[in-house]
């Protein structure tokens, strides 16, 4: 009898205490969500009621040249943000791994541009490419790489590479702090049994640390391609989107239909329209991370 | 091995230097004048140097506003968080009622959506509430990415504490909810700091909801405030950059105290990028 009072007061404290999180996720998470795929069917006029439209809004942007741009771009963006933060975060871990002294101090520093505020990133950035006064064009002209100053952000094929430098310059410190940590906990004795059977570093790299380490890989070029996927602020700041549509991406394109042009079905099923990539990598964290905890 | 070396120096001296050019450059800039800026002079180093840049911030500009707007908004979001978080954390790894596993599924994934889907659909639930443009708007809006982040924190923090210590408490007459308080919480008491500043950190860097839910230029956060900076014109280098600066001072001072930790987050999957 005691027994299972006490069951059921555990139960309903469970409840108890898990409900403000409930309540508060349901209210500002869950109904906005969904208020918002219904919005996304329906096509509301200022002055007027909203009507249900079915999948017209979505129809209209899958017709739409603005929104295939901003698709493409979106694309890039992601890949090439994500391609590069591999590649040099995994320079930087290897650059790291094994180094004893001031190993601490030095992740400390590089870890700095993903702790900064990201305006400030998207600012100075903008800052250095500036066509006249930035340090890159500048340092550039002085060096006599170039006579005149480069067209960084004006530059519809540059401004998107741009972008993803910034970008690249923000992420690339957790890929390599997250890497470094996991090559850390790779046992010394697999590299010494190489190491016995002739593997040279690069044989090493592939056949011991990758392997080693492919969960934490896999964990964060997911949670890095939802964000990068849905990235605003780096973009919003330092060109708009522009020039014309060359960097416009997916949550810079919702905000121009949502809280520029004020078309709010249309602006949810652009806000909608990565929806089921990002479910997909959302499944596939879920299932990663529940994998290693048990 | 000495070409391994090479290389390994190499490397890490090029990805510093990387990482080191544009803050040195936000510091610079900051201590230029405007005609040092306008006519490029000592481009890469300021001389003369000059504190203009930050006097005219606290004496011209509405940089004190956005520094207490976001002070304001990133503690309230803060406790909020702390608060409701904490409950769930420990409500989801100590406690046992049907549905436990589901709840801790749906934290996970609210915590994975990002804001840059979520800021329409929220945005028209604010104004559907009658409730936009106010510092109470965002310190309700935050808390929708720190809830999820701050449960899912906690809960390998309060996983790492021994059950034993709290049986026994059990034993000795103590209630289930004080067990929490009295034994669970003391314990837990560095990843309720640890987990504190990272929301305080997330809330002072935050941009997007901010420039979407607030109209009223008094009720500006840093961020904004510095964004708006730009559309004035390219001879207010000296004074963004400044403020630049100033903004990235707090988090900095968190961060050397949270480096531990931020490691470790990071291979529990539980900071993100």
């Amino acid at each position: 009898m005691n027994v299972l009072t006490d069951r059921r007061r555990e139960r309903l404290l469970g409840y108890a205490l898990i409900a403000p999180v409930a309540i508060f996720l349901g209210a500002l998470v869950a109904y906005p969500f969904l208020s918002a795929i219904y919005l996304s069917l329906t096509e509301k006029t200022v002055g007027y009621p909203a009507h249900f439209v079915g999948l017209r809004n979505y129809e209209a942007l899958l017709e739409s040249g603005r929104f295939r741009i901003v698709a493409w771009n979106s694309a890039a963006f992601t890949v090439g943000s994500i391609a590069v933060k591999l590649v040099v975060g995994m320079a930087m871990a290897l650059a790291l791994h094994n180094v004893v002294r001031g190993n601490q101090f030095v992740r400390g520093i590089l870890l700095l541009p993903w702790v900064i505020p990201t305006v400030v990133i998207a600012l100075t950035w903008k800052w250095l490419m500036d066509l006249f006064r930035g340090l890159i064009n500048v340092a550039l002209i002085d060096v006599g790489a170039v006579t005149g100053g480069v067209h960084w952000l004006g530059d519809p094929t540059l401004a998107m590479a741009s972008v993803i430098t910034a970008n690249v310059w923000r992420g690339f410190p957790f890929f390599g702090v997250s890497f470094l940590a996991a090559m850390q906990t790779v046992p010394q004795e697999l590299y010494d049994a190489a190491a016995v059977d002739g593997a040279g570093s690069w044989e090493k790299f592939w056949r011991i640390t990758l392997p080693s380490i492919k969960g934490v890989v896999a964990v964060v070029t997911l949670l890095s391609t939802i964000v990068t996927l849905n990235d605003f602020n780096i973009v919003y700041i330092m060109t708009r989107g522009g020039p014309g549509a060359a960097t416009h991406i997916f949550a810079t394109y919702s905000y121009e239909l949502g809280i520029m042009s004020q078309r709010w079905g249309l602006s949810m099923a652009a806000s909608m329209a990565s929806l089921p990539l990002v479910a997909l990598l959302i499944v596939a964290v879920v299932r990663y991370l529940h994998r290693e905890e048990e | 091995m000495r070409g391994a070396t090479l290389a390994r120096w190499t490397v890490l001296a090029l990805i510093l230097a990387i990482v080191f050019v544009p803050m040195y450059w936000i510091v610079a800039t900051s201590f230029k004048t405007g005609r040092q800026i306008l006519l490029s002079e000592s481009v890469y180093v300021p001389r003369p140097f000059t504190i203009d840049n930050y006097v005219y911030l606290f004496e011209e500009s509405r940089f004190a506003l956005w520094i207490r707007n976001s002070a304001v908004t990133a503690l309230a979001s803060t406790v909020l968080s702390l608060a409701i978080g904490t409950a769930g954390a420990y409500s989801l790894t100590r406690l046992s009622f049907p549905g436990r596993r589901t709840f801790g599924a749906i934290v996970l994934i609210t915590y994975l959506v990002p804001p840059g889907l979520m800021f329409i659909p929220l945005y028209r639930t604010f104004i559907g509430l009658g409730y936009t443009n106010s510092l109470g708007t965002l310190i309700l809006a935050y808390p929708t990415f720190l809830v999820p982040f701050v449960t899912w924190l906690l809960m390998g923090f309060f996983r790492s504490i021994p059950r034993e210590l709290e049986e026994a408490a059990l034993v000795d007459g103590a209630t289930r909810l004080q067990a929490m308080v009295r034994v669970v919480l003391p314990l837990a008491a560095p990843g309720l700091l640890a987990a504190g500043l990272f929301c305080f950190t997330l809330s002072w860097n935050e941009f997007l909801y901010a420039l979407i839910f607030i109209a009223d230029d008094s009720l500006k956060t840093l961020p904004v405030g510095l964004s708006e900076f730009v559309v004035s014109d390219f001879a207010f280098w000296g004074q963004l950059m400044a403020a630049a600066a100033l903004a990235s001072l707090p988090v900095i001072v968190v961060y050397i105290y949270l480096h531990k930790y931020m490691v470790q987050g990071l291979t529990a999957g539980a900071v993100k990028g």
